[in-house]
């Protein structure tokens, strides 16, 4: 029976022999060889869960035929005895450029592109390119296929990086010199994403949410024109992008937060994408956990800094000396949380790091047996290819490595890889170890000891002289064929030997010439093997840190969260705090200020407001004693553009209203926590003002540690920011910017006019639609799905309000009759300088303003700008707030509020309602916030002083009733920094001192955004060289 | 009786400049001598005097005394008012400024700081500045009264001037001329490009070329200023003599710590007499070698983030405090952003120094008599005492503190100010369209 089974692999084999007849003639006779090859006395890792110690592996014509303990050697066939060897499936990298050239950006052009520039009937955005297939530009490198074999890799994918669609990803076998053909495994594999636009110079996007919104769109322009009944436009890169939704979708990141950014996408149109990560996941593994995806991890684990230089050590962040020490978690992490993922050697400068890389995430906590996984059978899924490679199974490629031992280990070679049958040595197998201690005899000396060590492709020699010193001694063994250079103690000049070892017995014997010149004979008699330590990493004093050392945010400030006050934090959630003895000011119309209160908060919210309370028995309250000091409501931002990554301005287009501030909302941005030491609890982060219709802005709380859906105040209304004059018209943009529509005030009126117009025509054509029974629909093709309209159809339906930025009082006018004319209401006005000069036809709309205090003279526009503005329009009944647009000053709010008493005689309390109640009321928040009164929420500042005084300090902030800042707990935050900074630094001396490459200290600069900028941080849309 | 009498003289003394139905016009020369009564007199030294005499005749200030201890002679003077439960101070200083060379900031025509050339020790603020601004009314109206008019640019940036904010023209309104060259040490740290990868902010690799430049242009200035006169005349190394025979100071603007220990050891190398370190963010980190040196510091806006994200939030904030107790002598400046019309907040920035750990008096130094010292007018300007200028102003409260910040009247040598500005001016129109109750 079992004959007749192995008779019909026999027959199989022999088919598929048959099967390898080539399209391609040959230049003289073909070379066809069928024979079989069997590995024998190998331990055989057949994947990681499946070891066989002693086996047999037989291959032929590339694939596998068999393995295991006891398989039949049949006749023809080469065996190669692999005794203490060991053979792995080789690695499968699911993420390279591998024989891919990358695309080159065209020459930069001052001049902006609005439209595509690519020739054919593709999709209108240049950074689109789902119809570009990886497979048509692959050729095989032998250079690169030679880097990633030399790591133990035989398959690969390779994408085509350019674009935030990329098309189709390819995946090949490293067997370069049998060519193209012969190395393609499988042509489409993955369709491929990113937020980078690569080599596109349109204009479109210009910003992180701008990336986030072109996907969003094309999505839903992919739905609509699978539904076409007759098409009216041919569009080759959305027929592409639905033909490629049945291909594992991989998205490539470049940080934890975009990793959440994709996932929000991929959910909203039912798509679970694989994510290329980019290291720091770690920082947030929660969040990972819950996107429910598989993840490609690089492993490129940043070098230490050279950290010799105080002042300039100073400057390297605490993140990216935290990340230095955390990144080898990265791997480990995944596996602790159950999170599927592959690895990959891209991002590594040097691949050759990869392995001690790989290893230094096993100190850290991987798994070998996951390592492996991630190296073979998980990639094979990913990309679909687990029938032919990640395992040494019968049928499979042979594609597999051969190794001296357990390939994870520090000293162990990879001998031999084999892809597809084809044989690429490594090192060489045959290398006869003459490591060992010999009695070395050359002509008439006296005998030496000779001891040879290091490691079996690096051997070393040393040479012991007669008074026990010892002297180098050179060796290179080629074959058989040994020479051995070393000069001894007290001669003048080089013994130079050359001769032969014995593979069995390893004794040596040759000829040596000595330093005179004169021939000698040498023998060398071997008499004990080298005995080979085990190399570990020396830990000793060495800190392994675990995932515990996180901090929250990754910033500086952050925290672990074993971190005593983090513990309070989250202990006292749903316990009490109790304010005793403080100056109340409620920031409500009318209040005045009351001295000697007592604020009773519980479950996040104020519940009572009195003098004298006690707080309930058994309670654990944290009791303030608010003596001297000050209460207020926390102070809301209207205009506040910290904590936004990627661009704060599309501003490519006219109207950008499908872009979202609330999908780039950065959690680890410092200014988050300087400005809770400032006394803000809530702020809009608002779109830039580049153009007329900008983007749709977030309401957030400064949750402190919290990731961005956290942030987000829950039930929040919409808003969106407009923008009129100068900028919007491009008016100091340079010479180049003089294409886009409007250049002039005039214009801007109509695109509005235009705007609404359609969104109009939008909303009608949906209401009609929706009135349709579900049979004539099916007739019909339902109205394209406009993310743009979509949001403007939300201001006229209410859902959804403006914040517009503005400055001279004709455009102002302007805005309100438009919207008076269209049917909508302009929320706040915001900046508003001229406000002042139109305060009676502002209040007759029912707009309100948030304006700067004391701003002027920083363009044209802004001229007739004084800073009596806010007063008049609160005395002329509007509701108006001062904001800052600017990270520093929103620290000091209440001190802009209170230039009002100096400009414009409001009273204190009626100032302090400037930066509370009333951006509260203009944000639609002031149901929750804004005010000191019993349900609100406790978004709370305690001052040391009169809070419209310059002299007045915030001790703490509260926001949902916990301590987010506390000015003694910020001493305590800094104290530890400084700690563990210190800490981590003298880490990295070690490690230099150890020998380990550094890079020069960076510094980091973040970004702080005002209204005005445009692009984005290191211009990273574009990095495609 | 006596207090309603004297609240009327002051009241007086108010509406007879503002009678005028012009904008602000330069006040005329001072010729009735006037005494200031009973106000809160914050010096500008440190000291206070709670109940104060201040009498100014000819655009000097004569008399500085405790009302409670003086006889006074109420008929040896022409105007006698009280400012009981008002403050007076010395007119503020705002160094650094480009205040009068911009208007407007966006507008290219409107801005005369730029200059191009690296090396332009010879070019002159003063020359443009513009005493027309509408910005300058603006500025006088919260209590700054001088001003020393700065270039932007380049490595050095030019000459300087001291200002008086009130005056007809330049050449009428300047204080002193040409007090010193600006210079822009190089930075330390730049963005350095990067051939494989995005670059970042390291160790700039340019500056050790530029600080050579730097020393080769000085190098050649000195031997070039030895000698009284040269057969051709080099005018860059001609406004470079002053900076050699100790008349004019060379402000050197750095901020990271490593420039402004760099520029100490530049200063020191060329014997420079009088130099001053202008920004500063990072002085409090070398604090001990400034003193050393004997280096002034003209501090960064206070009202600046940190330099680094690890940083005390509120270092800027404290740097005052730092020096002071470092024994550094130092003033308060606002270059940056808006910085032209953001020069009206200097009293507030005194205020948030006197937050983190200066007394008022302290932090008003810091706009006054330290910022008279570090540029050598500290004779004639800086504090309220006998033989100098009566440069001085009088508001309701605390005029560290935006909540009490109220001129009621300033003079500049004398001269009385209209304190209107075009800004209260339009303030007016508006209140009067709609009927709103005026500012008192």
């Amino acid at each position: 029976m079992k004959q007749l089974f192995t008779a019909a692999v026999f027959l199989l084999t022999a088919m598929l022999a048959q099967a390898q007849v080539s399209t391609f003639p040959t230049n003289g006779a073909p070379n066809p060889n069928h024979n079989f090859t069997a590995f024998t006395n190998a331990r055989i890792i057949v994947d990681a869960e499946t070891v066989i110690d002693k086996g047999t592996l037989l291959i032929r014509d590339g694939f596998i035929v068999d393995a295991g303990p006891a398989v039949t050697i049949p006749a023809g066939t080469v065996v190669i005895d692999l005794q203490g060897k060991w053979i792995y499936p080789s690695f499968i990298d699911p993420y390279t450029t591998y024989g891919i050239t990358r695309p080159k950006r065209a020459p930069h052009d001052p001049a902006p592109q609005y439209e595509t520039a690519r020739p054919g009937a593709y999709a209108w955005n240049d950074a689109l390119k789902p119809d570009n297939d990886a497979y048509r530009h692959y050729t095989a490198n032998a250079e690169t296929a030679e880097a990633y074999r030399n790591l133990g890799f035989g398959t690969v994918m390779s994408y085509y990086p350019d674009g935030i669609a990329r098309g189709t990803a390819t995946c090949v076998t490293l067997n370069a010199e049998q060519g193209d053909n012969r190395s393609m495994l499988q042509d489409k594999v993955a369709a491929c994403y990113s937020f980078n636009k690569g080599t596109s110079t349109q204009e479109y996007p210009g910003s992180l949410m701008g990336a986030i919104a072109l996907m969003r769109q094309t999505y839903a322009d992919a739905a609509w024109y699978n539904t076409l009944k007759a098409k009216t436009e041919y569009n080759h890169s959305l027929d592409a992008w639905i033909a490629i939704q049945t291909l594992p979708q991989i998205f490539e990141t470049t940080d934890k937060w975009n990793v959440l950014r994709a996932d929000k996408v991929g959910d909203e149109f039912g798509v679970q994408y694989i994510f290329k990560g980019s290291g720091n996941e770690y920082q947030r593994m929660d969040e990972m956990k819950a996107t429910g995806a598989s993840f490609i991890l690089p492993l490129n684990f940043p070098a230490a800094f050279d950290v010799d230089d105080p002042f300039d050590a100073r400057m390297i962040a605490y993140e990216d000396l935290k990340h230095w020490e955390l990144a080898p978690l990265n791997p480990g992490a995944f596996e602790k949380y159950g999170i599927r993922f592959a690895l990959t050697a891209s991002d590594l400068e040097d691949k050759a790091e990869f392995m001690t890389n790989l290893r230094r995430a096993i100190l850290f906590g991987l798994s070998e047996k996951m390592a492996l996984r991630a190296l073979t059978t998980i990639p094979a899924e990913m990309l679909g290819i687990a029938d032919k490679a990640g395992t040494l199974r019968k049928g499979m490629l042979a594609n597999f490595i051969i190794t001296s031992g357990n390939v994870f280990a520090e000293n162990t070679v990879i001998w031999e890889n084999w892809v597809r049958g084809q044989k690429y040595v490594i090192n060489d197998m045959s290398k006869i170890d003459i490591r060992g201690s010999y009695q070395l005899t050359v002509g008439n000396d006296a005998v030496r000891n000779l001891k040879i060590t290091g490691s079996l492709m690096k051997m070393k020699g040393a040479i012991q002289n007669a008074d026990s010193s010892k002297t180098p001694a050179m060796i290179d063994l080629a074959g058989n064929a040994i020479t051995l250079v070393f000069t001894p103690k007290g001669v003048e000049g080089a013994y130079r030997l050359s001769g032969s070892v014995d593979a069995v017995t390893k004794s040596m014997t040759g000829s040596a010439q000595l330093p005179d010149g004169k021939w000698m004979n040498w023998t060398a008699k071997f008499t004990a093997a080298h005995e080979e330590k085990p190399q570990t990493p020396d830990t000793t004093n060495w800190y392994l840190p675990t995932l515990d050392d996180v901090i929250y945010p990754f910033a500086s400030y952050g925290v672990t969260r074993n971190d005593t006050s983090m513990i309070d934090r989250l202990k006292r959630r749903y316990d009490a705090v109790l304010i005793k003895n403080v100056t109340v000011w409620t920031g409500a119309q009318g209040d005045t200020a009351m001295p000697d209160m007592d604020v009773y908060i519980t479950e996040g919210r104020i519940v009572r407001i009195a003098k004298n309370i006690d707080a309930p028995k058994g309670a654990f309250a944290l009791v303030i004693d608010g003596t001297g000091k000050h209460l207020t409501p926390g102070i809301i931002d209207e205009h506040s553009h910290i904590a936004v990554a990627g661009g704060v301005n599309e501003g490519t287009q006219a109207s950008t209203a499908e872009v979202r501030i609330g999908d780039v909302i950065n959690p680890d941005d410092v200014n988050i926590y300087r400005q809770l030491s400032g006394g803000v609890t809530a702020a809009q982060l608002l779109h830039g003002s580049a153009n007329p219709i900008g983007g749709q802005s977030a309401l957030v709380k400064l949750r402190w540690g919290s990731n961005a859906e956290q942030m987000k105040i829950a039930g929040a209304m919409g808003f969106i920011k407009f923008a009129l004059g100068e900028n919007v018209k491009q008016a100091n943009w340079g010479e180049y910017f003089t294409i886009r529509f409007p250049q002039s005030r005039m214009g801007v009126e109509q695109v509005y006019f235009d705007h609404f117009t359609r969104a109009k025509e939008y909303q009608r054509q949906w209401e009609e639609w929706k009135k349709l029974s579900p049979k004539d629909r099916e007739k019909m093709t339902p109205p394209r799905r406009d993310l743009e309209m979509e949001t403007l159809v939300e201001i006229l339906t209410q859902a959804r309000f403006i914040t517009c930025h503005s400055y001279v009082q004709s455009e102002i006018n302007m805005l309100m009759q438009v919207a008076d004319s269209m049917g909508f209401k302009v929320n706040t006005f915001t900046h508003i300088l001229e406000g002042y000069k139109v305060a009676d036809k502002m209040r007759k709309h029912g707009a309100g303003g948030s304006s700067f205090a004391d701003w002027w003279a920083y363009k044209m526009e802004v001229m007739d700008a004084i800073p009596q503005n806010p007063a008049i329009l609160f005395r002329m009944g509007i509701v108006v707030a001062v904001n800052s647009d600017d990270a520093e000053m929103a620290r000091r709010l209440n001190q802009e509020a209170a230039k009002s008493i100096k400009y414009g005689d409001l009273t204190e309390e009626e100032a302090l309602m400037m930066v509370t109640s009333n951006p509260a009321k203009l944000l639609h928040l002031d149901k929750h916030q804004g005010t000191i009164a019993v349900g609100m929420d406790a978004d709370v500042v305690l001052w040391s002083d009169n809070p419209l005084s310059v002299y007045a300090k915030v001790e703490k902030t509260l926001i949902d009733g916990k301590v987010l800042y506390d000015s003694e707990e910020d001493a305590r935050r800094r104290e530890t920094m400084e700690k563990e900074r210190a800490r981590i630094i003298q880490k990295m001396m070690h490690e230099k001192e150890n020998g380990a490459p550094t890079v020069k200290p960076r510094m980091k600069r973040m970004k702080v955004w005002d209204c005005e900028d445009l692009g984005t941080e290191n211009d990273y849309l574009n990095d495609a060289e | 009786m006596k207090s309603i009498y004297s609240f009327t003289l002051f009241a007086a003394l108010f509406a007879g400049v503002t009678a005028s139905a012009q904008k602000p016009v330069p006040a005329k020369p001072q010729t009735k001598s006037i005494l200031l009564m009973n106000g809160v007199a914050h010096i500008g030294n440190g000291t206070v005097i709670e109940n104060s005499v201040i009498g100014f005749r000819n655009g000097k200030i004569e008399l500085v005394a405790d009302a409670r201890t003086v006889r006074i002679d109420r008929t040896a003077w022409d105007t006698v008012a009280d400012c009981a439960g008002k403050h007076l101070y010395p007119g503020l200083i705002a160094p650094n400024s480009t205040l009068g060379l911009t208007e407007v900031e966006s507008v290219r025509a409107t801005n005369d700081q730029y200059e191009v050339g690296g090396y332009n020790p010879h070019i002159r603020s003063l020359i443009a500045w513009n005493s027309d601004s509408k910005i300058i009314p603006t500025v006088r109206t919260n209590g700054v009264l001088m001003a020393q008019v700065t270039p932007r640019g380049g490595r050095i940036t030019g000459t300087s001037s001291i200002m008086h904010l009130d005056g007809w023209n330049w050449e009428d309104a300047v204080h002193k001329a040409d007090d010193g060259i600006h210079i822009n040490w190089p930075s330390y740290i730049a963005y350095n490009w990067s051939e494989n990868g995005p670059g970042g902010y390291e160790r700039s690799k340019r500056y050790l070329d530029q600080r050579h430049e730097l020393e080769q242009f000085f190098t050649e200035a000195k031997v070039y200023c030895a000698l009284p006169s040269q057969p051709e005349k080099n005018l860059r190394f001609e406004g470079m003599r002053g900076v050699f025979n100790g008349t004019k100071a060379v402000y050197i603007h750095a901020d990271y710590v490593k420039e402004i220990t760099e520029a100490i050891a530049f200063a020191q190398k060329f014997g420079l007499k009088r130099m001053v370190i202008v920004g500063g963010a990072d002085s409090w980190m070398c604090a001990s070698q400034l003193k050393a040196a004997s280096v002034p510091v003209m501090l960064n806006r206070l009202h600046s983030l940190p330099q680094t994200d690890g940083d005390d939030v509120n270092q800027s904030y404290k740097t005052p405090a730092q020096l002071l107790k470092a024994g550094v002598l130092f003033c308060l400046q606002n270059s940056g952003d808006q910085e032209a019309h953001g020069t009206r907040n200097l009293p507030f920035m005194a205020g948030t120094a006197a937050a983190w750990g200066l007394t008022k008096e302290e932090a008003l130094m810091a706009v006054t008599l330290n910022s008279a010292k570090i540029m050598g007018i500290d004779s004639r300007c800086g504090s309220l005492e006998p033989g100098k200028d009566a440069t001085l102003f009088v508001s309701d409260g605390d005029a560290l503190d935006m909540r009490s910040n109220n001129v009621r009247a300033a003079w500049i040598q004398g001269r009385r100010l209209d304190l209107r500005n075009e800004q209260t001016e339009m303030a007016e129109k508006y209140q009067d369209k709609y009927g709103l109750k005026k500012k008192k």
